[in-house]
């Protein structure tokens, strides 16, 4: 048994002394005696204090040492320490909307498992799977959020601290497509926490080159519609590789499609099944998902990406909590309120766009906002999802050195320790005996003192 | 009471009934009783013993007037001679909760009884009628009575009295007033002493005779010197602490506090009298109470 916090231990132990020490020192107050002048004794509080040989009201004391013991050894955590190995392993499983192969992702994880191994999953956030661990390997099902590593990295360092105790060393395993999405600015960084190598395991994954990824810019709208404008530049911007790689039999998975209005659904469902993104922009009418607000306010700016656009914009419609089940925003106002969302639709998406364009103005033609058209037009989420990481970046991941030794890991502080909820209700159920033996001798110390000899032990 | 009992009460007086045997118990001042005792009485009457003539004025009973002086002087003078007459007593026994110490002993409570016993027979071989009140939880009235079975009936009466509850004292020695000319009240004054002092000053006032014995153990005048919390019998509420530093202030106190009550009821003109238990033997006791004024020795 080791104990988590063990000074808590130490102080309840201190505590325990000292109760055991007021024990052989008496103060109480003197014996009781009948005396019918009493009333001309002066009116004052009396006690007598002494130091006794043996500790007065054992019972008493015993139960306060009891009370505070087991409320220090409550505190401090004590946890049974299992036998422990020569290693063991936190095994990170990406469930992310990367991870489409989940038989595989399974399989692997299957392969790798010991008792005693940890297992994360993860996708944008990470969580470690409890209770019945390879069934929960069985149940392995991916999700459609974007996978965040850095999440999963820092879930596996808390995994480790929990594992300190039962094994000599840990290793890490990845078990993950690695995509490129999953990557961000501080997973090198939170990776290096850990102290030593980590094994990678890839998921087969049906790959998409980056390099390899067309996009064409169109839309279905008025001929008077300013966006057209817009969408001429921003295809000059995006589409000029696109255009010459068209007939290279390139396959056309960035392709994008603006449709400005109900009119022109019958184009845009012809779209339906392609793998490229359909943009729901209509120029007047209530865009996809959306609802109208209860009072239409303006806003100075829009970002999508690190594309943003400032300008008065008259917010009309937002998207309701329940919108987004499912899809992720694309766009934001500057107050952080969705003004764009992606849900995926087949091989591609559907993109709803709820930011006015007002032919009013120079909007239509600034550079700012031909590049923020361009932002909304990019691949759809699930086919950048599966586009893989730099292997440089993926290098890293893997590290190098040893397995990872149990001292380099903190111990876990906010490990659950069975035994501490038992301990408080051995502290409270001493704390209320306590209470019970204190007042039931107080009682029977004032009867003592008010007792009256009896008439037969007068006579007597 | 069973006759076994009775005997072992009257065994426990017979010492104390032997040593006041030839005690007697004049009063304190002339009664004004009727019928013919032993004590002067403050009317004149037609006894045998010849005190003085007086002057025969209008409205005299005639058949005062010495005849043959008239015959001889030719005025008429009325034979005037003193009445000698009983004083009924009223013997009060203070019963309360505080008489019942020392715990171990009971010992005020049995010089009280003693004393009652003692005066009731003093006063009984006085030739008086001698009643009794006990004043407790259990209440007793005994008429006064000449006859000689009275003070056995005494005996019987606290012999079965146990002190005890906080009964005051001042209403049982009006009631023993209604039929005694002399009350002798014996208590520890730790009850009603104010209300006492009150009656008793009106009973002097009215012409009786009224003695009070303070009755004290040596455990209040000069309690143990080891440290305990007291309290009283009868005032559950009265708790203190008994102490090295205390104990000084309370004999200092108490010793006020007597001094106080006899200076106070010797004022009102009420005989004042103490007893300490286990101190002056109860047959001296009553000699001292029983002496005529002006020879009673001082407590």
């Amino acid at each position: 048994m080791t104990f988590l916090a063990p000074g808590f231990l130490f102080a309840s132990l201190a505590v325990a002394a000292g109760i055991v020490a007021l024990h052989f020192i008496v103060t109480r107050q003197p014996r009781a005696a009948l005396l019918p002048t009493a009333r001309f004794v002066p009116d004052t509080p009396a006690t007598t204090v002494a130091r006794a040989r043996r500790p007065s009201e054992l019972l008493l004391m015993f139960l306060r040492v009891l009370l505070v013991i087991a409320a220090g050894a409550g505190m401090a955590k004590p946890v049974l320490t299992p036998r422990r190995g020569a290693q063991a392993r936190v095994i990170l499983v990406d469930v992310s909307r990367s991870a489409r192969d989940t038989i595989a992702i399974r399989d692997s994880v299957h392969a790798i498992y010991r008792n005693g191994d940890a297992v994360v999953v993860f996708d944008s956030s990470a969580r470690v799977v409890t209770g019945d661990i390879s069934a929960g390997i069985d149940s392995l099902r991916p999700t459609i959020r974007r996978g965040n590593l850095s999440a999963a990295l820092i879930a596996a360092l808390r995994a480790g601290s929990s594992l300190r105790e039962r094994a000599d060393s840990l290793e890490l395993v990845l078990v993950s497509p690695f995509a490129k999405e999953e990557l961000d600015a501080a997973t090198d960084s939170i990776r290096k926490l850990w102290p030593g190598r980590a094994r990678l395991v890839r998921a087969r994954q049906p790959a998409v080159d980056s390099a390899r990824v067309t996009r064409k810019l169109g839309i279905t709208a008025d001929v008077n519609d300013p966006l057209r404008v817009t969408v001429m530049l921003a295809g000059q911007r995006i589409t000029g590789n696109g255009q010459r790689a068209a007939g290279n039999g390139q396959r056309e998975t960035g392709n994008a499609l603006i449709n400005r209005g109900p009119g022109f659904s019958s184009q845009a469902a012809s779209r339906s099944g392609e793998a490229g993104a359909l943009i729901e922009w209509p120029a007047s009418t209530r865009p996809r998902f959306a609802v109208p607000r209860a009072v239409k306010d303006t806003v100075g700016g829009v970002m999508a990406g690190e594309s943003g656009v400032v300008a008065a914009f008259e917010r009309a419609w937002s998207y309701p909590p329940d919108s987004l089940r499912g899809g992720e925003v694309v766009a934001r106002w500057v107050d952080g309120e969705p003004a764009a969302i992606e849900k995926p639709d087949g091989p591609g998406c559907v993109r709803s766009v709820a930011i006015p364009v007002t032919p009013v103005g120079d909007l239509v033609i600034r550079t700012e906002f031909v590049r923020f058209v361009a932002s909304l037009s990019r691949p759809c989420a699930q086919t950048t999802s599966l586009i893989p990481a730099d292997p440089a970046a993926v290098a890293k991941l893997e590290g190098n050195g040893g397995l990872a030794p149990r001292e380099s890991f903190q111990p876990a502080t906010d490990a659950r320790s069975d035994l501490a909820p038992w301990l408080f209700a051995l502290a409270l159920t001493a704390a209320i005996a306590e209470l019970l033996v204190r007042r039931r001798g107080k009682n029977a110390n004032a009867n003592r003192e008010l007792r009256v000899p009896s008439r037969e032990a007068r006579a007597a | 009471m069973t006759g076994g009992e009775a005997g072992e009460s009257y065994d426990e007086y017979a010492a104390l009934l032997d040593a006041v045997r030839g005690i007697r118990w004049p009063a304190r001042s002339a009664v004004r009783g009727g019928i013919p005792g032993a004590h002067t009485s403050r009317l004149r009457g037609i006894s045998a013993e010849f005190t003085e003539y007086r002057p025969y004025r209008q409205g005299d009973d005639t058949r005062r007037i010495d005849w043959k002086l008239f015959a001889r002087s030719d005025r008429a003078y009325n034979r005037l001679s003193n009445d000698r007459a009983i004083l009924p007593t009223m013997i009060v026994l203070d019963a309360s909760a505080s008489m019942a110490f020392p715990v171990a002993t009971n010992g005020k409570w049995k010089l009280a009884a003693q004393l009652g016993v003692g005066l009731g027979a003093v006063a009984r071989n006085s030739g008086d009628p001698v009643g009794l009140v006990v004043a407790g939880e259990e209440p007793l009235l005994l008429a006064p009575r000449m006859r000689r079975s009275v003070t056995h009936e005494i005996i019987r009466a606290v012999s079965a009295a146990r002190p005890g509850g906080n009964t005051p004292l001042s209403p049982s020695v009006s009631i023993a007033s209604q039929s005694g000319g002399r009350v002798v009240i014996v208590t520890d004054y730790l009850g009603d002493a104010e209300e006492l002092l009150t009656v008793a000053s009106r009973l002097v006032a009215a012409g009786r005779e009224v003695h009070t014995v303070h009755v004290i153990a040596r455990d209040e005048i000069d309690p143990s010197g080891e440290a305990a919390m007291v309290f009283d019998p009868e005032a559950a509420d009265v708790r203190r602490a008994l102490t090295t530093d205390t104990r000084d202030q309370y004999i200092a106190a108490y010793a006020e506090w007597r001094d106080r009550i006899a200076h106070e009821f010797t004022e009102a003109g009420v005989a004042y009298s103490t007893a300490i238990v286990g101190g002056e033997a109860p047959d001296h006791l009553i000699r001292r109470i029983t002496a005529p004024r002006g020879m009673s020795a001082t407590a």
